[in-house]
C-alpha cells in the first residue's frame, strides 16, 4: 500500500514539476524591459526626470509620435539611438512591418480601379486609415518600452511621410540626409542587401538612392517646418550639440545631456536597446565620432565619378558639391573629435581591422 | 537504503518543483501584463439613432467564405436581412492583409529577424486583429452581430479563431462543377485560376475547397458550420434555421426575403462593383442550380476524380450530370418562377456607375 501511495506521489510531484518547467519556460520570454499597454501610475521610471510624468497615456490618432527614416546607411540608426538616449523619448529598433503595410497601403491607392471597388466596399479612406493607425499604434506602442514620447525608426516608412502625417496629424518626422557618396559607399562596401539596389553597381546604387531621397525630400519639404526636419549625418556627427539642440527645439522636448552619449545608455532600461542583426549596431555602440564621413573617396569608380552631376542631381539640391571629392563637410566640434580620436587609438591597438 | 532513496528523488523533486514555481512567480512579477494582458483592442461607433456599439476582438463575429462562385453572396446577403446581423460587401483589404501577416510567420530567417527587432508574433496578431476589427466594424452600419464576407478568408479559419476567440465561421461549399463554369462564363477574375482552363480551375477548385476545410475541421463543428449552397437554394427555410442556430441568434422571417431589404438601413448593401450583385438582387432561386450541365469538355468529364478529388469526397456524384441535388421548397419554386419572369429588375441606385462617378475617383487625391 505504502509503496503504491509512494510512486503515485512521485508520479504527480514529477507531472506537476514538469508543467510548472514548461509554464515557466514560456513565460521566460517576457524579459524586463518589454511590457506594453498603457503608461499607469504603477510603472517604474528607471531613470529620474525633473518634471513630473502624466499618470496616464492613451495613444491614438493625436499621439505626438515621432518618425525618423530617410534612406538606409544615412545615419537612422544613430539619430535614433541618440534620440533613445533621451529618458522621454524610446525609438527602439526597426520594426520592419511597418514599411511594408505602408507600401501595401500605397499600392491600392495608387490604383483608381482599386479605389473605387474599395468605396463601393464601404472600405472608405477614413476606414482604411483608422485600420492602418490601429495596426501602426499597436506595432509602435507594443514593441518597446512605453515612453511619453514615442518614436519609430524604419528608414523607408518616410517614403510615406504625407500618408503618415495624415494619420497623425501631431507626429513629427525626422529626415536623415546624407551624401549619396558615402550611403552607397557604405551599403556597397557592408553588403548591406536593400530591395531594388544592386549592390554591384555603384551607377545603379546612387541613382536608386537619388530616387528614393527625392521621394521623401519632396514629402518632408511639402508639410509644414513645424512638421519634419531634414537633418544632414554630417552636420550630425560633426557638430552633434548644435543640431541636437535644434532637433530637441523641434520636437519640443527639454534638453537632455544624455543624447550626446548614447553610448553610455546602450542596454540600459530606459536607455538604448539594439538590435543583434540590424546593420548598424557595430557602429552605434560607439559615440559620436566623424569615422565614416569620408570613407567613400577613392572608392568610386571613376566613369561615375565623372557623370556624378547627371547621375545624382538631388547631391546638388541637398547642398553637396557633386564634383568635389570630397565636398568640405566641415570641422568637427572637440567632442566628437575627441570621440573620433579615441576610436582610432582603439583601432589600431586592436589585431582585427574592422572595415567602415 | 531503498526508502532513502526513493524518499531522495520525491525530495529532489520537490526542490526542483519549487525552484522552478519560484521562477515563474518571479517572472511574473517582473514582468507586468506578461500573463494577463490588457488588450486594448476596442472600436466604439454610433449609429443613426445614437445608439453605442462597442467592439473589441470578444465580440462575436462571424466569417462567410468558401470557393468564389459558391453561394457565399447570397448567404452573406440573407444574413444581412436580418435585423440583428451585418455582413456588408466584400473588404478585399482582409484576404490581403492576412496573406502579409502569414509571410511574416514564415520559419527561418524572415521570421528570425521581426523577433530579433522586438516585434514578437504576439504584436504582430495584436496589430492585425486591430486592423481586421476596424474594417470589418466601420466598413458598414453597426449591429449586434457583425460579419464579414471575403471568401478566401475561410482559409486562415484557425489564424482568425485565435484572434477572434468568440468568432464563428461559415463555410460555402457547392458542385465544384458548378463554381468553375459559373467563374468562366461570367469571366469573374481569381487570382490562380485559369479561366480559360475547366481542367485548372476545377483542380484548383479542388485544392482550395480543401485547405479549407481542412481548416473548418480543425477549428470544430462548434465554431464552423459548412453550409451546401444547393441546400440553401433548395430549401432556404430548414437551411437557414440551422444557421441561425448555429450563429446563436433568434429567427427572423426576414432572412428568407432578403430582396426586400436591399438598400434599406439595417438591410442588404450591395456593391455596384461585386459580380454577384445583379444575382443577389433576386429571391433564393434555383437559376443558377445546374447550368454548368454540358458545358464541362468531356476529357475533363471523363477524368473528374482525378482532376477534383473533392468532388465525390463532398458526396458530389462526379459521374452524374447533374447529381439529384433534392427538392426545391414551394418558395423557391414559385421564387424561380417571377425570376423567370422578369420581375426583378436592379433598382436605381444600383445601376452601373457612371463616367461621371468613375472620374471623381480617379481625380481624388491622398
Amino acid at each position: 500500500m505504502r509503496k503504491q501511495t509512494h510512486s503515485v506521489l512521485l508520479a504527480c510531484v514529477v507531472i506537476s514539476s514538469i508543467t510548472i518547467f514548461y509554464l515557466s519556460l514560456s513565460a521566460m520570454e517576457c524579459p524586463n524591459s518589454r511590457s506594453r499597454g498603457v503608461w499607469g501610475p504603477n510603472q517604474h521610471l528607471s531613470r529620474n526626470l525633473s518634471y513630473p510624468m502624466p499618470v496616464s497615456v492613451e495613444y491614438n490618432e493625436d499621439s505626438p509620435l515621432i518618425f525618423v527614416g530617410g534612406v538606409p546607411r544615412s545615419g537612422t540608426t544613430l539619430m535614433r539611438a541618440m534620440l533613445d538616449a533621451h529618458p522621454e523619448v524610446r525609438c527602439g529598433e526597426e520594426t520592419r512591418v511597418i514599411p511594408r503595410l505602408l507600401a501595401m497601403q500605397a499600392t491600392w491607392s495608387r490604383s483608381a480601379r482599386e479605389r473605387l471597388r474599395l468605396d463601393e466596399a464601404g472600405v472608405t479612406d477614413e476606414v482604411l486609415d483608422s485600420a492602418i493607425r490601429a495596426f501602426l499604434l499597436e506595432i509602435i506602442v507594443g514593441h518597446g518600452e512605453p515612453a511619453p514620447r514615442l518614436c519609430n525608426k524604419d528608414p523607408f516608412a518616410l517614403k510615406s511621410l504625407t500618408y503618415l502625417s495624415k494619420l497623425f496629424p501631431r507626429a513629427k518626422f525626422v529626415l536623415m540626409l546624407r551624401d549619396g557618396r558615402a550611403t552607397v559607399h557604405s551599403m556597397i562596401s557592408r553588403k548591406v542587401t536593400i530591395t531594388g539596389f544592386d549592390l554591384t553597381s555603384y551607377r545603379d546604387c546612387l541613382v536608386k538612392w537619388n530616387r528614393a531621397v527625392e521621394v521623401m525630400y519632396d514629402q518632408c519639404m511639402a508639410v509644414s517646418e513645424r512638421t519634419c526636419l531634414p537633418v544632414l549625418y554630417e552636420e550630425l556627427v560633426l557638430h552633434p550639440e548644435q543640431v541636437m539642440q535644434k532637433l530637441l527645439q523641434f520636437l519640443e522636448i527639454p534638453w537632455d545631456l544624455s543624447v550626446l552619449h548614447h553610448e553610455q545608455l546602450i542596454g540600459k532600461v530606459g536607455g538604448v536597446s539594439l538590435s543583434k542583426v540590424e546593420r548598424s549596431t557595430d557602429q552605434v555602440v560607439n559615440p559620436v565620432n566623424t569615422e565614416a564621413l569620408s570613407k567613400w573617396v577613392g572608392k568610386i569608380p571613376d566613369d561615375v565619378v565623372k557623370d556624378m552631376a547627371d547621375i545624382a542631381p538631388m547631391l546638388k539640391r541637398l547642398g553637396y558639391d557633386p564634383l568635389a571629392n570630397p565636398p568640405d563637410y566641415g570641422k568637427p566640434d572637440s567632442l566628437p573629435l575627441n570621440n573620433t580620436k579615441l576610436l582610432q587609438g582603439a583601432k589600431t591597438n586592436t589585431d582585427v581591422f574592422h572595415p567602415s | 537504503m531503498r526508502l532513502s532513496v526513493r524518499r531522495g528523488t520525491v525530495l529532489l523533486f520537490c526542490v526542483f518543483g519549487f525552484y522552478t514555481a519560484a521562477r515563474v512567480l518571479y517572472h511574473m512579477l517582473a514582468c507586468p501584463g506578461g500573463l494577463t494582458r490588457a488588450r486594448r483592442l476596442s472600436v466604439r461607433i454610433r449609429d443613426g439613432n445614437r445608439t453605442q456599439y462597442h467592439y473589441s476582438q470578444y465580440s462575436p463575429v462571424v466569417f462567410v467564405g468558401g470557393v468564389p462562385r459558391s453561394g457565399t453572396t447570397l448567404m452573406r446577403v440573407m444574413l444581412d436581412a436580418h435585423p440583428l446581423i451585418r455582413c456588408g460587401e466584400e473588404t478585399r483589404v482582409i484576404p490581403r492583409l492576412l496573406a502579409q501577416r502569414h509571410s511574416w510567420r514564415r520559419p527561418g530567417e524572415e521570421r528570425q529577424g521581426l523577433e530579433d527587432e522586438g516585434v514578437t508574433q504576439e504584436m504582430l496578431d495584436a496589430a492585425t486583429a486591430a486592423y481586421l476589427l476596424q474594417i470589418i466594424a466601420r466598413h458598414g452600419e453597426p449591429a449586434q452581430v457583425l460579419c464579414n464576407k471575403d471568401p478566401f478568408t475561410l482559409k486562415s479559419a484557425t489564424y482568425l479563431s485565435h484572434l477572434f476567440p468568440s468568432a464563428k465561421f461559415i463555410l460555402m461549399l457547392r458542385d465544384g462543377r458548378a463554381s468553375v463554369h459559373s467563374m468562366i462564363s461570367r469571366r469573374v477574375t481569381i487570382a490562380g485560376f485559369d479561366l480559360s482552363s475547366y481542367r485548372d480551375c476545377l483542380s484548383k477548385w479542388s485544392s482550395a475547397i480543401e485547405s479549407m476545410l481542412f481548416q473548418c475541421t480543425m477549428v470544430g463543428s462548434g465554431r464552423c458550420l459548412t453550409v451546401r449552397y444547393e441546400n440553401l437554394v433548395l430549401q432556404p427555410r430548414s437551411t437557414m434555421q440551422q444557421v441561425l442556430r448555429f450563429l446563436d441568434v433568434p429567427w427572423h422571417e426576414g432572412v428568407l426575403h432578403h430582396e426586400l431589404a436591399i438598400g434599406k438601413p439595417g438591410g442588404v448593401s450591395l456593391s455596384r462593383t461585386e459580380r454577384s450583385t445583379d444575382q443577389v438582387i433576386k429571391p433564393v432561386n434555383l437559376e443558377a442550380l445546374t447550368r454548368w450541365v454540358g458545358h464541362i469538355p468531356l476529357d475533363v468529364l471523363e477524368d473528374l476524380e482525378n482532376i477534383a478529388p473533392m468532388l465525390s469526397r463532398l458526396g458530389y456524384d462526379p459521374s452524374a450530370n447533374p447529381p439529384d441535388y433534392g427538392q426545391p421548397d414551394p418558395e423557391v419554386v414559385n421564387n424561380t418562377q417571377r425570376v423567370l419572369k422578369g420581375d426583378f429588375k436592379p433598382p436605381a441606385h444600383l445601376k452601373k456607375i457612371s463616367e461621371d462617378e468613375k472620374s471623381k475617383v480617379l481625380k481624388r487625391k491622398d
